[in-house]
């Protein structure tokens, strides 16, 4: 008897809790929903604290560098100052003209950023001024990444808006590693070490090393060595170093075809390039084209007057990730600028005759990497 | 808000690598405040004494995969 009156009570609440949960995911269809966000939010302030963190660890890391050449006491005022100044890209909707447009802002902005750290660092020599340049321009970089996620993150949770949510979520595995990059990039840059996107620059400076030459500056923090190579005329671009700079190759090219009047056998350029997810890091693949990152300036330049000219463009580009890039050079990439070297005396023995000029362009940031 | 107990990893260290100008020989030693690719150091070379080296690379060393 006692027994089949229990049963008859656990039957009873089996079904009412049936019931009620029925009743639940029946007049509250968004129930799983709002399960899940809760959870992806938590998830995601998780993330977002990691990013705060990484924020502040190099700011810290920024200010206490910095520190070292200046005598500030508002030096945090002044970074803040810094960190979130802008540059507002021109107006597009009439397309004509606006390379050169962006160009006048972009470099107005990037001057007035390195003077700006110049007045507030007076006693750093010209080559640290640039990288402590590049090394606020990282801060700037991890700052601007954790304000936009938590933009969203915030914009998800008063809204519930599971798919911004969503969408945050499915990118963060990336923002995160872009993020840690950019703190081992500020390490790079505190203390001058070679960068993984320094390796064209790397190899352009080995192919001149040791070779009689004549150096002079082209265009702003841009030089470049005069030699003859097996007979042919060199003219090799680079960044001048060994502060943080990438200079202007575009603008570098243009002028030295324009003195040569445009009689240039070839233009060859060496850049890092963004490989794919399962590549060997430190890979060398060769094209046709102009192989410069960026915002696009140097690259239309280069490409505008090769185009007038008729001067082929040959590219060898260095496979590395993103992250690859921006922190301290790995010796794949580095045993990569002896590879990529012997590879432009072939292609410069192959393609430019005895007697014509060639130009090759090494991009990237040259710091850590000094003159030859 | 937003805080994070985890603590931040370790930053790999680059090694710089010096050539003694008058034996050739290299060798390496941690990076350190100031060096940069060909610049000339008043470094004492471990072989032959010479007091001048050239570096010829700064980067980090990579672990080798074992083949499968």
């Amino acid at each position: 008897m006692q027994l089949g009156a229990q049963g008859d009570i656990t039957s009873l609440i089996a079904t009412l809790l049936w019931l009620l949960f029925f009743a639940i995911f029946f007049f509250y269809p968004s129930f799983s929903q709002r399960i899940q966000l809760s959870h992806m939010l938590r998830d995601l302030e998780r993330k977002l604290g990691r990013l705060k963190q990484i924020r502040d660890d190099v700011r810290s890391r920024t200010l206490q560098v910095l520190g070292g050449y200046s005598e500030r006491k508002d030096l945090d005022k002044e970074l803040d100052r810094l960190v979130n100044s802008f540059m507002i890209p021109p107006e597009s909707m009439d397309p004509y003209g606006v390379v050169y447009k962006l160009e006048h802002i972009a470099v107005t902005w990037e001057d007035s950023f390195e003077d700006m750290v110049r007045e507030l660092c007076p006693k750093a020599d010209r080559e640290r001024a640039k990288t402590l340049t590049n090394l606020v321009e990282v801060t700037r970089g991890v700052d601007l990444i954790y304000r936009i996620v938590r933009h969203f993150y915030l914009m998800g949770k008063k809204t519930n808006n599971i798919y911004l949510v969503l969408q945050l979520q499915m990118l963060m595995p990336q923002i995160m590693e872009i993020a840690e990059a950019y703190r081992q990039a500020s390490y790079a840059f505190s203390e001058g070490q070679p960068i993984g996107d320094g390796v064209g620059v790397l190899a352009v400076a080995k192919l001149v090393k040791d070779a009689e030459k004549k150096t002079y500056e082209i265009a702003k923090d841009t030089v470049v060595h005069e030699l003859v190579f097996e007979g042919r005329r060199l003219l090799a671009v680079r960044a001048a170093g060994p502060g943080g700079a990438v200079g202007r190759p575009g603008e570098g090219v243009k002028r030295l075809v324009e003195a040569e009047n445009g009689r240039v056998g070839a233009i060859i350029t060496v850049d890092a390039g963004l490989k794919l997810e399962g590549e060997e890091t430190g890979k060398i693949v060769e094209g046709i084209g102009v192989a410069i990152g960026g915002i696009g300036i140097d690259k239309y330049k280069i490409e505008e007057i090769a185009k007038e000219n008729r001067i082929p463009l040959y590219a060898f580009v260095i496979y590395e990730s993103i992250a690859e890039a921006i922190t301290p050079m790995k010796e794949s990439i580095a045993k990569a600028a002896d590879k990529v070297l012997e590879k432009i005396k072939a292609i410069i023995r192959e393609k430019v005759k005895e007697g014509e000029t060639v130009i090759v362009a090494g991009i990237g940031n040259t710091v850590g990497i000094g003159m030859t | 808000m937003f805080q994070s107990r985890q603590g931040l990893g370790k930053v790999p260290r680059p090694l710089t690598f010096l050539l003694c100008l008058n034996c050739k020989t290299e060798n390496s030693r941690p990076f350190k405040d100031g060096d940069y690719v060909f610049k000339e150091v008043e470094e004492k070379c471990p072989k032959c004494g010479e007091q001048r080296m050239v570096i010829t690379g700064i980067y980090v060393r990579e672990e080798r995969q074992q083949a499968r």
